[in-house]
């Protein structure tokens, strides 16, 4: 040990006794040994054994110690991170909305709790251990004792420190020597203070100048600005040769990047004109197919000067023609509404009327309509009454099935209401199939009959319904 | 000392009112130090450098092929639509699988006071480790983009974005990761009094200067060693259920997704069960040679063979229950995709897979039941070989055979391996060997402290 440096001591310090080490060779020896020690009223002094002694404990009083406690707080605590972190990522700072499912839910917590948990208990397991045991400590003056290498291997030790009140060297000495250990020895403190040598000093210091580099490079780089592009370091696929969406091109004619579908194109389960009447409602289709689109706006809730720039963003391409149309803001829905009242519905459902039908009707009715139009048809769906509750201004209340506009609308046309939507009621083709959309329109229709029907057709058993209190 | 000087005794016998000892031959505390210790300070035997050649070359491979998968891509590998697990998956289970052992030995055997893991826990631990380091090598390279590794934990980042907690492949991260660093704590906490025996008997300046850091300045004080025992009691206690919650975990990456024949609840027990199996295999694979070759036949006994070859014997039989279940539910449950699934693999093109599978690990364990198998270490070997196999297969049919029939029957394929999914199989043997090598000439194989501490005490009376 005292071997590090060669430098003369500028004060030559004195050795001082640290303390009495006695050695014994049997572990049943050293707890009865322990016990007198222990009842001679040292304080400061330990055992020093190649495995854990049981019984040692005892034989030296020594005290439970806190560890446990310390881990269970580390425990806590990393649950408690756990579930912060979780929470605060993905329901705070960044939601996860997934399938509509909760942004928290403890079940989906508890593998991500455990692991922290058991994470940080174990670090306070083993670094309370350490810190409790005040280890690492690689500086020991026992360490010089040639004796005292054993006590890692077959030999047990007590040491008693100097610094013991009730310590003194002639005494205890006798004292230790009193217990048959197979012998006592002193140790001392070095007179040299051990010091680093002055290459390994300069190495550590180089190391920690150049560790400072990257950090220091990287505060500069984030503080200042640059005009250069960021370094690719990996490109991953920032840079292809494929043409981007939405950008022009040099390759076609047109200087369109995106091509459109090639003329005749049929989508794949959109081929329909092989049964107009099924698919459009209409018994042939017409010559300006955009008609067949028209979802009709409400023309008495909409602000004609909103209309007017909306309509004119929208129009821009057919700007040539619209001028005429442009004070008459009001009409271009009446217009529109006209066209689609040209258009050849079909009268009479395209498929044969069946009860099943009526019932899926009926089923579909309740799923998709009945919402706003109500049970009855009457416009008076729970979402309707509460909007009207809200006094919501954008609200348009939907029509009643039972006026006489809408019981004169040939099925083909409700067919098309369903379809593309009107006013404020969205379009339910992409939702509902179209066999569906027929049997709501029959079920539909068996509402409206059902105000409009003189009361002596009705079947007896059923007027006896009507006549029940009950 | 004491010589050597006692005729050996036939451990696997129970004779009533007597225990069994745990350490053959007349050893005393000086000559368990000498057995373990003398391998690492005796002169390197030619056959180890050969071994570490071999093994590290392998390893070389590995780290190549590895390169060469991320300058070239994930194609390099078999995954293809529908198949995008394929080995690297499978190898990570397996690997991930055999790390379960060593904290098993260590921290449940531990808390159940089987004073017979001493022997092998040091041993197996490092080896868990060792299969720890093997399996995170594969979800890591599998990912793709192996820069972007670090999306995979909850760093704060230029696109403001978190993980999603709710996914399965993260709890996966979390869970292997918390494993493979309280595992480590484990088996180093436990070496810190062996380092320093070896500290204190090592001559060269270097051991001494690696020892004495690595040993932390212990000096077996007895205050010190009441605090390491708690704390050693409080992480098996910590780990034991980790163990369990480890594979389970893994299991939850199957068995989350909706796919028939990973969406079963039997997942998490039956990939527990597996994990002990396949490490109990790996263990006794590795022991039985080394325990041979390092001369440490008196502290590994044929006893501590026999008890874990029981062991398997038990997890082998689960294992063969839940594939017995996994069908009978597929049939119960009436549920098409999942009968199907199950038939398939059964009976489909991936059939030999599932019946070396079914062999190897419900069959072969089975051999276990006669004594003179269980007693012999050879034969104990070839079983465990054969049961490292197996295991391997399950991880395969699991993976391959679901995925390979997805429900788009247009999209059903039959996987093919590339050359670089085998070399890098071969090549993790090669990692795991190369790490088990060094552990076991530089540092202490067996837990020697705790071998004193189960040994009779000079008094005669027992130290149990």
């Amino acid at each position: 040990m005292a071997t590090t440096i060669e430098q003369p001591e500028k004060t030559k310090a004195e050795p001082e006794l640290l303390g009495l080490l006695a050695e014994f060779d049997d572990p049943s020896a050293l707890i009865e040994a322990s016990k007198k020690v222990r009842d001679a009223g040292y304080r400061q002094w330990d055992t020093h054994t190649p495995f854990p002694l049981h019984g040692i404990d005892e034989a030296m009083g020594i005290k439970w110690t806190i560890l446990p406690w310390i881990v269970a707080a580390c425990g806590l605590t990393g649950g408690t991170i756990a579930v912060g972190m979780q929470y605060w990522m993905n329901a705070v700072d960044y939601p996860f909305l997934i399938s509509g499912k909760p942004l928290f839910s403890i079940p989906a917590c508890i593998p991500i709790t455990f692991e922290l948990s058991v994470l940080l208990a174990a670090f306070g397991a083993f670094f309370g251990m350490l810190a409790l045991n005040q280890l690492p400590k690689l500086y020991n003056p026992l360490f010089k004792s040639d004796a005292f290498r054993r006590a890692t291997n077959d030999r047990f030790f007590i040491s008693m420190d100097a610094r013991d009140a009730k310590f003194s060297e002639i005494d205890s000495g006798e004292f230790l020597n009193s217990l048959n250990p197979l012998n006592v020895e002193e140790f001392w403190s070095d007179v040299e203070s051990p010091k680093l040598p002055r290459n390994l000093i300069l190495a550590l210091s180089l190391v920690g100048v150049f560790l400072i580099i990257p950090p220091a490079l990287v505060a500069y780089k984030r503080s200042t600005t640059t005009n250069n592009p960021r370094i690719h370091i990996v490109p991953d696929m920032d840079f292809q040769p494929s043409l981007k969406a939405q950008n022009t091109t040099n390759l076609f004619p047109d200087g369109r990047e995106v091509r459109p579908n090639i003329e005749g194109t049929i989508p794949r389960g959109q081929y329909k004109d092989d049964n107009i009447p099924f698919f459009y409602g209409l018994q042939h289709l017409p010559e300006d197919q955009d008609v067949i689109g028209i979802a009709l706006q409400d023309e008495k809730k909409t602000d004609p000067k909103q209309a007017d720039e909306k309509k004119a963003d929208e129009k821009k391409a057919d700007a040539a023609k619209a001028p005429a149309a442009k004070p008459a803001v009001p009409d271009a829905a009446a217009i529109e509404a006209s066209r689609l009242d040209k258009l050849p519905w079909v009268t009479e459902f395209p498929m044969p009327v069946t009860e099943k039908m009526m019932a899926r009707g009926k089923e579909r009715y309740r799923i998709f309509c009945s919402a706003c139009h109500g049970l009855g048809g009457e416009g008076d769906g729970l979402v309707t009454l509460r909007a009207m509750g809200l006094l919501q201004g954008t609200w348009v209340k939907p029509a009643s099935y039972h006026t006489d506009n809408v019981r004169k609308l040939p099925v083909g046309r409700l067919y098309h209401t369903i379809t593309h939507g009107v006013r404020k009621m969205p379009a339910y083709g992409p939702q509902i199939p179209p066999e569906d959309r027929w049997a709501i329109v029959l079920y539909l229709r068996a509402l409206q009959k059902s105000h409009q029907i003189d009361a002596n057709t009705i079947p007896e058993a059923e007027k006896r319904k009507l006549r029940d209190t009950k | 000392m004491a010589s050597v000087t006692a005729e050996p005794i036939d451990t696997t016998i129970e004779v009533p009112g007597k225990r069994t000892p745990l350490v053959t031959g007349a050893h005393d505390y000086g000559t368990v130090t000498e057995a373990v210790c003398r391998l690492a300070e005796c002169k390197t035997p030619t056959s180890w450098y050969i071994a570490l050649g071999i093994s590290a070359s392998l390893m070389g491979m590995l780290f190549g092929l590895i390169g060469y998968l991320i300058i070239t891509g994930v194609g390099v590998w078999g995954n293809r639509s529908p198949v995008f697990w394929g080995w690297p998956i499978v190898n990570f289970v397996f690997w991930v699988g055999i790390g379960h052992a060593g904290t098993l030995i260590s921290a449940i055997l531990f808390l159940f006071r089987q004073n017979w893991r001493t022997g092998i826990n040091r041993a197996a631990e490092a080896m868990t480790i060792f299969a720890v380091v093997c399996a995170g090598v594969f979800p890591g390279i599998h990912i793709g983009r192996v820069w972007l590794a670090y999306w995979l934990f909850p760093i704060p980042n230029q696109m403001s974005m978190w993980p999603n907690f709710r996914s399965p492949l993260l709890w996966d991260v979390f869970a292997v990761s918390t494993y493979a660093t309280v595992s480590l704590l484990f088996w180093y906490m436990g070496m810190i009094p062996d380092l320093a025996t070896l500290r204190d008997r090592a001559t060269g300046k270097i051991q001494q200067f690696a020892y004495g850091l690595l040993s932390l300045g212990w000096n077996g004080s007895s205050r010190h060693w009441h605090r390491y025992e708690r704390a050693y009691l409080l992480l098996a206690a910590l780990a034991a259920p980790l163990v369990l919650s480890v594979h389970t975990i893994v299991s939850f990456d199957f068995a989350v997704s909706q796919l028939p024949g990973w969406h079963t609840t039997i997942f998490p027990p039956y990939f527990v069960a597996g994990a002990v199996f396949s490490g109990f295999a790996m263990v006794l694979t590795l022991m039985i040679p080394a325990r041979k070759i390092c001369g440490i036949e008196d502290l590994l006994t044929d006893r501590h063979l026999e008890n874990m070859t029981k062991v398997i014997i038990a997890t082998g039989t689960m294992v063969g229950y839940a594939y017995a279940m996994e069908f009978f539910i597929a049939w119960y449950g009436g549920n098409r995709f999942e009968t199907f699934a199950f038939i398939n693999r059964a009976f489909g093109p991936y059939a030999w897979a599932y019946w070396i599978m079914v062999s190897c690990n419900v069959i072969s364990p089975q051999l276990f039941w006669i004594k003179k198998i269980r007693t012999t270490p050879w034969m104990i070997f070839v079983v465990c070989i054969f049961v490292n196999i197996g295991m391997w297969f399950e991880r395969f049919v699991i993976t391959v055979t679901s995925l390979s029939r997805d429900f788009l029957p247009s999209s059903w394929g039959y996987f093919r391996p590339s050359i670089v999914d085998v070399l890098m199989l071969i090549g993790s043997f090669g990692l795991f060997m190369t790490l088990f090598l060094l552990f076991c000439k530089f540092m202490p194989m067996v837990a020697m402290a705790e071998v004193k501490s189960v040994m009779p005490r000079p008094g005669g009376k027992s130290g149990h």
